[in-house]
């Protein structure tokens, strides 16, 4: 009995441990493709931190169901928190991702407490009004953060005392940090936390009625998901130099749940896919054209109509067909 | 020996009287079920006392303790567990991994964020006996959703009893079931009557099986008790056969 339990074990992480591979492989081989251009590092390095940013919110929708419209709020917080810091305090990457961190899960904790306590429509309308809140703070402060024009002029970032300047040690900091959240995000899913949180996603009113406290346990999940995305924004402020009120606007809350939707929610690899995707994609087209917004809409409603599951989603159903009539000729010789 | 003590609970919804100084006396290790037309109180006395809505006045004593509008997830914790009258299970996870949370949850485990080997298996173990107490044996790995109607009940009950409770409370239970499940479901909650010493409060429409199944039979019309005994003075009770007549039993 034991044993079943422990290849069932085996054959759960594996699949986690591949994908893992794969996105490393990737990651490692595209500054050898990229080189001599250095603008595709660039654009690669950008659809790093939006990977991070939709694993973020993944790690709120996709575990619990609790639908954000305003997850930007947390990655604009972070970049604005961390670029105010690196001016005052300390330029180490470390040090700023740390106190970014802990005043995030102050913040996220107690705005959380009141928005995990809503349910469905009411939440979602409520954390796009956050997101609106922090947005018109940027303006009210605007002697401190730069107002329209953004905060700019953040020094170089260093890591233990050394100035982080090559744009292809910046992409290997940021394929690194991608890994390291989507390790911790494979890890949550198997855990009991992660398996409650999809009991929760299903069935709420189930899991308070065998013990669960599943207010506190939406808030645990609400506030990794926004300590994540101002992570993503730490990346993005020292990355890019300087910060805006954009990151902060309900466009971009809006662009990453389309990476999560387009790549498939709750699959944690389909939202790293959907925003890479979406973030080259968006170079391209825009490139061709300026309506390119309408085209993604488009997508974006086939994508919602033809695989709920998104590109992830409908990637391994049709892997599971195959495979299953493989194994049906297979039976049938 | 008394195991749940209700006195006195009331609950009314603008105008209505759904519950009205209702008193109830459940003895441990009973199965114990509480009948009446529809709109009798029934459903609001077991959301009463599930803490699924709190009580205008009146208490709550289980074991001595008072338990009046509890949350349930408290209530969970303290060894009450219930059952739905939709079968309630996680459709998308494994039928044991249905079981294997609400073990978790009994052990304070739900928010952990690691856990060893050895507890993954001591559960996953815990919860294949469960399952096999209902007659779920074999059928672990399938996804709770692909189940038939009956074995989703028994998963329910399944999930309920991984809380170790002292006592169940079973909304329904046969409700929406054919001959064969009703049959089966009966003879389970008997079972755990039997061998586990469980206390079962069933709240019924079916009377026919009730009348089979039950220890003692609490009926209710218009939000108050009307019988309180057990099934076969239950049978001959005119009061009873009046309320049923002039109620909705023809429906």
């Amino acid at each position: 009995m034991t044993g079943a339990t422990l290849s069932e074990r085996r054959t759960r992480s594996r699949g986690g441990l591949i994908g893992l591979a794969i996105v490393a492989l990737a990651g490692i081989v595209l500054p050898f493709a990229s080189a001599g251009q250095p603008f595709l590092l660039m654009l690669a390095s950008h659809a790093l931190i939006a990977a991070i940013l939709a694993l973020s919110l993944d790690m709120l929708t996709g575990n619990t169901g609790l639908l954000s419209f305003g997850h930007a709020a947390w990655f604009g917080f972070g970049s604005y928190v961390a670029g105010l810091l690196s001016k005052s305090a300390s330029s180490d990457i470390v040090v700023l991702s740390l106190l970014t961190l802990a005043a995030t899960v102050l913040v996220a904790g107690v705005i959380g407490a009141v928005l995990v306590r809503q349910i469905g429509k009411t939440f979602a309308i409520l954390t796009l009004a956050l997101s609106q809140i922090m947005f018109a703070i940027v303006f009210v402060f605007s002697d401190i953060t730069g107002g329209e024009d953004g905060l700019q002029g953040i020094p170089m970032a260093t890591f233990l005392g050394m100035q982080i300047v090559s744009p292809t040690t910046w992409y290997a900091i940021l394929l690194v940090a991608l890994l390291l959240a989507l390790a911790g995000a494979l890890h949550l899913r198997r855990s009991p936390l992660g398996r409650a949180w999809l009991a929760i996603r299903e069935n709420g009113e189930r899991a308070r009625f065998i013990g669960m406290n599943v207010n506190k346990l939406k808030l645990m999940s609400y506030v990794i998901s926004a300590g994540l995305a101002s992570l993503a924004g730490v990346l993005f402020v020292l990355f890019n130099g300087a910060t805006s009120p954009d990151l902060l606007h309900w466009l971009e809350s809006g662009k990453v749940l389309m990476y999560v939707v387009l790549g498939g929610v709750g699959t944690i690899f389909g939202p790293v896919i959907g925003a890479v995707v979406f973030t080259l994609a968006e170079h391209y087209v825009s490139t061709f054209t300026d309506a390119w917004l309408i085209y993604f809409g488009a997508l974006f409603v086939l994508i919602v109509i033809v695989a709920p599951g998104g590109l992830f989603g409908g990637a391994a159903r049709i892997a599971e067909r195959l495979s299953a009539r493989k194994s049906g000729r297979r039976t049938a010789q | 020996m008394i195991i749940l003590e209700v006195s006195e609970l009331t609950k009314h919804f603008g105008g209505l009287k759904a519950v009205n100084g209702v008193n109830l006396r459940v003895q441990r290790g009973s199965i114990h079920s509480i009948i009446g037309p529809n709109g009798a109180g029934k459903t609001t006395l077991f959301n009463l006392i599930t803490g699924s809505i709190r009580p205008m006045s009146g208490t709550v004593l289980f074991e001595g303790q008072d338990i009046t509008g509890w949350p349930p997830e408290r209530l969970a914790r303290g060894g009450v567990a219930r059952t739905f009258q939709r079968t309630s299970i996680f459709m998308d996870l494994p039928v044991l991994e249905n079981v294997m949370l609400a073990i978790r949850s009994r052990e304070g485990r739900s928010a952990a964020l690691w856990q060893s080997h050895q507890h993954e298996d001591e559960d996953a173990d815990e919860a294949r006996g469960i399952l096999a107490s209902v007659g779920l044996r074999g059928r672990e790995d399938a996804k709770a959703g692909m189940l038939a109607h009956g074995y989703q009940r028994a998963l329910d009950i399944a999930i309920g009893l991984a809380l170790k409770p002292r006592l169940i409370l079973m909304d329904e239970p046969l409700a929406g079931m054919s001959r064969g499940d009703r049959e089966t479901i009966a003879s389970l909650i008997t079972l755990l009557r039997d061998t586990m010493g469980l206390t079962i409060i069933v709240v019924e429409h079916d009377v026919g099986m009730i009348m089979r199944l039950s220890d003692r039979i609490t009926v209710m019309q218009h939000g108050t008790v009307i019988a309180d005994a057990p099934p076969e003075e239950i049978r001959g009770n005119e009061a009873v056969r009046q309320a049923y007549l002039h109620g909705s039993f023809a429906e």
